[in-house]
């Protein structure tokens, strides 16, 4: 094996935007790799690894072979009689070819090669692999300057752009620096430390080799490595928490986002006023992330505690300023979250519904108000359906858009619906109708839970089905990646809805139609294109459904075509059929069924069956199945007989010709057939079983 | 602390690092940005280095003086550098320490926020410079100002001033802030920033909120936009032009303030300041290049 190095690059900038790290650090990658494919300098893949942190991208490639293998190749020239004159001295064209290649007439051979007729001038060149310090040179200020940068920046007086401007660059291979520049700034052996580490020592951080990067940093107050970094702060607000007797409120996502913006973690635990508490929770909890990207503690019960944890830049808070700083701004920001609050709370929630007539809901379905008025109608006629409360569900409805026009949600989005139901709370709604607004956005994703309570799973379908089936009647249809108003989510939530609930009065297309109703002049397409639309983005959302709930193939295969107009029916038969997943004998069924269609195809067969017309004894068991079969009333009972019918038919197909010369045999068997297919189709079409 | 020492050290520490000390420029505002000093020099070649208050209104933000902690107008110290110097990030960190602040005993992170101004068709990236969990300036590298293309690229530096003074004294009312001391043959006497500025925010946070008049206002914002088209397109006055695109401007955030414009309309609004202010920096660049072909030809006739 030749002799292999590592490769560690880093890149010092002033601080990278949070959500560009990882992007950019695994487009790097790639790019390396592709680079180091074409180059054959790191054979079998090497191994590579990479760090961040708020002002470093870092890589360590290892592996990498010290210099390119020797490219060996081979070059076919002219025939062997034109190289060669009768004496056997070179020709003018064989010393042309020896010149060509840059060697002696001499190293010239002459011999057959496959595909040609006679033999020719062959020579065999190596090329020398370059050194890979060379390659590496060349490349990475290409690379690097390639990479896909979503919101790059120029700085100063040069063209070049980044992500943010590059400070610094380390670059090792081996023990040799890869001589290379990037705007101006030159690839050397050191780097830069935190900044609380440079107050005392000004110079750089000297990288003496590439195992010591880590280590070296770290004694200059950076952990480079965002695992190290992450992991650090979810163990000290795990302590910090249980020391005040509670538990962190969890939240991955902030949890990624604090150890993407410090370099140096440590956290610590503030205080705020109890008077505060009186806020609720989901204000509480958004502020402090939003605001200040603190984490809320809370008891066992689920109730908050006055405390907050925030992640410091740096190992220690020496004087207790980090800690009083971060309370002081809290105070601040919840003492504007109780002025949103308590102005709110000073005109009535429905008092705002004449100004969402102002607010665009989308530039073709019109304003809020309009959609509110198309939400209400919907949810009163869900409501009726379905047996619930229809007044409660109007006014459920008229309330539910109300809160856009609050101050606390013109703060924070994200708490829309939840403030709404909030208000209506204290304004002593009913308790279906504040919950039911507060529930409306619900499920807000694929893992969320649904609405718990009945008129809040009405007011959320109702909502979600005015904001599809409005975009479809205009034409938005998703596409490919193209779902830019999240019609994919909206459409699984009303499958999430109405199958978790298990509401079978209504389906996923009549709801639809429901909800055209009142779109009236706004649909700009014709109702059929939108329905069909419709009808195949529903069989999609369904079919998906089956799949998460996680039935086997063949149940989903063969349920879903017998229909899905009633999810709570699909449901039932996809149970029913779960319990014959694995059985040897629906495989056989499965096999039996296409044979029936088969036959069936071009026939009209008729629906009353004359068992008395029969012949063979195979037939007469089958009319017998069939009359218990079509007595029994559930699914389960009659996938049991299904069952106990594999084995009867095989015995039919093998003993029983159905086409046969006598018409009214003939008519009876096909009937037989029919009767029993008709059967089949009340839980599953098992042609598609396999 | 008191907040005119604050804009003292401000101004003394940035004029020793080659800016010219400037003047808050005496139309109604929402940002320091908004000063010609910034709008303008930011654009073009020429290097410019300048540092100055501004007295900033947010019509939005008033609370007539009684919340603690915000303001119908607050102060900016903004500092623009051209083109933005390698160590910019470390000059600003020097300057929080000449402010008084000991970074060995804080912390101290930039956060991505870029910036964008709508009206005056700026953006550029940056950061919210959070120290101690309080965001106390805004770092902008400019990419485009009045719709052009920033080359070289300027470096803004926004203070909070009223912000950093609370929180370097720990006091949590921006009232109860001292703004300096007065002496007389009588004595000492400290004055706090709400006998400087608390009426003034109660007044005309009930203008903004309730006494402005509204048909007034758009006729007002209606007027400054014809005016300025005037002067620009028919004089080349970029300067002139340009104060009423920020009279404009301050018209639509007292008409925003009290909900008068729709969200639907409210980007067509912004727009049309914003094409004022785009042709006002285009008439500046025009400017500025036969300013540039007539001291060549000068040169060549000599």
């Amino acid at each position: 094996m030749s002799e292999t190095k590592t490769l560690l690059l880093e890149l010092h900038c002033e601080e990278i935007p949070a959500r560009f790290l990882k992007p950019l650090v695994a487009d790097f990658e790639k790019a390396f790799l592709d680079f180091a494919g074409q180059n054959q300098v790191l054979p079998g893949g090497g191994r590579l690894s990479s760090s961040y942190s708020p002002r470093k991208l870092a890589w360590k490639v290892e592996g990498l072979l010290a210099a390119q293998p020797d490219q060996v190749e081979t070059q076919v020239g002219p025939p062997q009689r034109m190289c060669l004159d009768d004496k056997g001295e070179p020709t003018q064209t064989g010393r042309k070819f020896a010149e060509k290649w840059g060697i002696d007439f001499a190293a010239i051979r002459f011999e057959q090669p496959a595909g040609k007729k006679e033999p020719c001038a062959v020579v065999t060149l190596t090329k020398q692999g370059r050194p890979t310090l060379d390659l590496l040179a060349e490349a990475l200020p290409r690379l690097v300057s390639g990479l896909h940068v979503p919101k790059a920046m120029r700085w100063g007086t040069s063209e070049f752009t980044f992500v943010r401007p590059i400070r610094n660059i380390l670059c090792l291979f081996g023990a040799d620096v890869v001589p290379f520049e990037l705007d101006g700034v030159k690839a050397s052996s050191s780097t830069w430390g935190h900044r609380l580490h440079h107050m005392k020592h000004p110079e750089p951080v000297a990288i003496p080799a590439i195992d010591a990067y880590e280590p070296e940093l770290e004694k200059a107050g950076i952990l480079v490595s965002f695992d190290r970094r992450r992991a650090a702060i979810a163990a000290q607000m795990k302590a910090l928490a249980a020391e005040v007797g509670g538990r962190v409120v969890e939240d991955e996502a902030l949890l990624d986002t604090l150890a993407e913006i410090v370099e140096y973690p440590s956290v610590v635990r503030g205080q705020f006023p109890a008077e505060f508490m009186a806020l609720p929770k989901e204000v509480l909890v958004t502020s402090l992330k939003e605001h200040q990207k603190s984490f809320c503690i809370e008891d066992e019960r689920g109730e908050l505690l006055p405390y907050f944890l925030a992640a410091a830049n740096r190992p220690d808070d020496p004087e207790g300023f980090i800690k009083s700083g971060n309370e002081w701004v809290l105070k601040a920001r919840l003492y504007d979250a109780r002025f949103f609050f308590e102005e709110d709370l000073r005109t009535p929630l429905m008092d705002r519904l004449d100004s969402l007539s102002h607010l665009t809901f989308h530039r073709e379905l019109g304003s809020y108000a309009e959609k509110t008025a198309r939400i209400a109608a919907i949810a009163s006629e869900l409501a009726g359906r379905l047996g619930l409360d229809a007044e409660q569900a109007l006014s459920a409805a008229r309330a539910s858009k109300c809160d856009l026009r609050t101050l606390m949600v013109g703060e924070f989005p994200e708490l829309q619906g939840i403030m709404g139901g909030e208000y209506l709370r204290r304004e002593h709604a009913p308790d279906p109708v504040w919950k039911a607004v507060k529930e409306q956005y619900q499920p807000i994703a694929a893992e969320a839970p649904i609405p718990g309570t009945d008129l809040g799973g009405v007011l959320a379908l109702a909502d979600k089905l005015d904001t599809l089936v409005g975009c479809f009647a205009i034409g938005q249809i998703p596409s490919g990646s193209k779902d830019p108003l999240a019609l994919r989510r909206a459409g699984a939530g009303i499958v999430r809805i109405l199958w978790e609930k298990g509401w079978s009065a209504v389906g996923p297309l009549e709801l639809c139609r429901m909800a055209l109703k009142p779109l009236g002049e706004r649909a700009s397409r014709p109702e059929s294109d939108t329905l069909e639309a419709l009808e195949s983005f529903f069989r999609d959302r369904v079919s998906y459904q089956l799949e998460v709930a996680g039935y086997a193939g063949a149940v989903r295969r063969s349920a879903l075509p017998v229909g899905w107009a009633d999810l709570a029916d699909l449901r039932g038969r996809c149970e029913a059929l779960s319990a014959f997943a694995e059985d040897a004998r629906f495989a056989s069924l499965g096999q039996s069924a296409k044979r029936i269609a088969n036959i069936l195809k071009d026939e009209v067969p008729s629906d009353d069956l004359d068992a008395a017309k029969l012949q063979e004894a195979e037939e007469k068991v089958l009319a017998e199945h069939l009359s218990r079969l079509e007595a029994s009333t559930d699914h389960a009972a009659l996938l049991a007989g299904l069952a106990e019918l594999s084995g009867p038919l095989e015995d039919f197909f093998t003993a029983v010709m159905v086409k046969c010369e006598d018409p009214s045999l003939r008519g009876a068997r096909l009937s037989l057939l029919h009767r029993l297919r008709r059967t089949f189709l009340r839980v599953a079409d098992f042609s598609a079983w396999q | 602390m008191h907040v005119q020492e604050l804009i003292l050290r401000l101004q003394r520490y940035w004029a020793d690092r080659g800016c010219l000390v400037g003047q808050p420029y005496d139309v109604e505002k929402g940002a320091g940005t908004m000063n010609p000093l910034t709008f303008f020099g930011a654009l073009g070649t020429k290097p410019w280095n300048v540092g100055y208050v501004e007295p900033s209104r947010r019509p939005g933000d008033g609370r007539y003086g009684e919340n603690p902690f915000r303001l119908y107008k607050h102060h900016q110290f903004q500092v623009i550098l051209k083109p933005s110097p390698a160590a910019v990030q470390d000059m600003y960190i020097a300057s929080l320490e000449a402010m008084g602040i000991d970074l060995s005993k804080h912390d101290l992170r930039f956060e991505e926020d870029n910036w964008e101004s709508p009206t005056l068709g700026a953006w550029g990236v940056g950061w919210q410079v959070v120290l101690d969990g309080m965001e106390i300036t805004q770092f902008t590298y400019f990419q485009q100002v009045g719709g052009v293309d920033c080359r070289p690229v300027t470096a803004e530096l926004t203070y909070g001033i009223e912000r950093i003074c609370m929180f370097l004294t720990g006091i949590d009312n921006i009232f109860d802030l001292t703004w300096g001391e007065v002496k007389t043959d009588q004595g000492v006497f400290p004055i706090k920033y709400g006998e400087v500025r608390q009426r003034e925010e109660f007044e005309l946070s009930a203008y903004s909120f309730e006494h402005a008049d509204l048909e007034f206002h758009w006729r007002l914002f209606n007027d400054f936009e014809k005016e300025g088209w005037r002067l620009v397109s028919e004089f080349g006055h970029y300067l002139s032009a340009y104060e009423q695109a920020l009279k404009m401007s301050h018209a639509f955030n007292v008409l925003d303030a009290r909900g008068a414009v729709s969200t639907t309309e409210r980007p067509g609004i912004i727009k049309r300041v914003r094409d004022l202010a785009c042709a006002c920096g285009k008439a500046y660049l025009a400017n500025e290049a036969a300013k540039l072909s007539q001291e060549e030809k000068a040169e060549v006739a000599r």
